[in-house]
């Protein structure tokens, strides 16, 4: 699921995915952007079933790898 | 040089007069010298931007030089057009009234536009309910990059809000930036038919965060006020005479059919504020210089210029003409 989800932002922006560490903040570090997010929201719902809710938007939720794959996980188990 | 303790009356123009002379020298230098242009036309919308450009125009080039057009659709408050049209006679600038709803519909700029809202608000009935796209406040201290939504005003009063996904997202916003494009298609044709310039209307926060439609309200050949602070704009319109009532209306987008603030669309924070924190980013104060004198905390003060700072990355492309250095002839010649 991690190198899913990483390759998943290195392919939508252009990106190796060896620059994208697991505690990388890919919004702090300019990585993605409003469009990222969107398309990251629809990525973990056609992958992995998960659908964000309007709460589930916060940074520790999706501010880098590890937190998006931590919150996948959160939600899969509820 | 040492620079001047952060302050809450840091952005106030001291110096008014040289500040609009500067503006008024350069603009004449750009327009006859540079371009050749024997004035200027102006899209004048009612709101405080386009009618401190006017003002200042009318100083600089003299109100027989310019043009003023109103340029309203289906969605456009009428009250834009009456502002508008009390700002021309007030500078003594011919105005006129250029309706482009016919070229929106040509463009089929509210059917797609109302195809991608009723995708996700199926009950939306364009002909009785007004829409608006927002941002919801809490996104200002999220440290996240702002989430669309459409907000839904029906007939009876009732309102419904929906999270926008990617693809209607971008639907609405390419469909309703037909708006400024077909504006922007008719500035061009009366200024080539006087052999006049474009004078955008963009204010400084409007050119660096991006919140302008490339090749729509960001076509200009100049744009005299793009580089002053929101609260400086209002300084001048008070100082030149722009009406009360323009002085006094709150900045609309008037693009959808609800009404809607640019704070609710895209600042999410007033100008006054806006205003300094911006300066203070990108000045390089620190969040603790700041926090205080905004009576904010330093991390939020910092969390404010990490969105700053993405905003302004995130809208580069906008900024950016067609890029054409592509030398593919290099090296290639004897």
């Amino acid at each position: 699921m991690k190198d899913q989800i990483r390759n998943f932002i290195a392919e939508t922006t252009f990106n190796d995915p060896s620059i994208i560490k697991d505690d990388t903040l890919i919004f702090d570090e300019g990585i993605f952007d409003s469009m990222g997010l969107l398309g990251l929201i629809n990525f973990l719902e056609s992958e992995f079933n998960v659908v964000a809710e309007d709460s589930d938007l916060q940074e520790e939720n999706f501010g880098s790898v590890e937190r998006i794959v931590a919150f996948v996980l959160r939600k899969q188990a509820a | 040089m040492t620079k001047k303790p952060f302050s809450k009356d840091i952005l106030h123009l001291e110096n008014i007069d040289e500040v609009i002379d500067g503006i008024c020298e350069k603009l004449r230098e750009d327009v006859y010298k540079r371009f050749r242009r024997y004035g200027g036309v102006i899209g004048i919308s009612g709101g405080i931007d386009s009618s401190v450009t006017l003002a200042i125009a009318t100083k600089a080039f003299g109100s027989d030089k310019l043009l003023g057009i109103m340029l309203p659709e289906t969605d456009s408050s009428p009250e834009s057009e009456e502002l508008a049209r009390e700002l021309a006679n007030k500078f003594g600038v011919k105005s006129i009234v250029e309706n482009i709803s016919g070229a929106l519909e040509g463009f089929g700029c509210y059917r797609r536009r109302d195809e991608a809202v009723a995708s996700v608000i199926p009950e939306y009935n364009p002909v009785t309910d007004k829409m608006k796209v927002v941002i919801p406040e809490e996104f200002v201290n999220k440290n996240l990059p702002p989430v669309h939504y459409v907000s839904v005003t029906f007939k009876d009063g009732t309102e419904k809000k929906v999270r926008l996904p990617m693809k209607e997202y971008l639907q609405i916003v390419a469909a309703s930036n037909f708006k400024q494009r077909c504006r922007a298609n008719m500035l061009y044709y009366h200024a080539e038919a006087l052999n006049y310039a474009v004078l955008g209307t963009p204010n400084k926060h409007e050119v660096q965060q991006g919140f302008f439609v490339k090749y729509g309200d960001g076509a200009a050949d100049v744009m005299p006020i793009g580089n002053l602070f929101k609260t400086q704009v209002y300084q001048i319109a008070r100082h030149l005479g722009v009406p009360e009532a323009i002085i006094n209306r709150t900045p609309t987008t008037d693009t959808y059919s609800a009404e809607q603030t640019q704070e609710e669309f895209f600042y999410q924070m007033p100008f006054d504020k806006m205003d300094l924190l911006w300066y203070g980013w990108e000045n390089d104060y620190s969040p603790e210089e700041v926090a205080p004198v905004m009576e904010m905390t330093p991390d939020e003060v910092s969390k404010i210029f990490k969105n700053f700072a993405r905003k302004q990355k995130t809208t580069d492309y906008l900024r950016t003409p067609p890029l054409h250095d592509y030398n593919i002839m290099e090296g290639s010649l004897v």
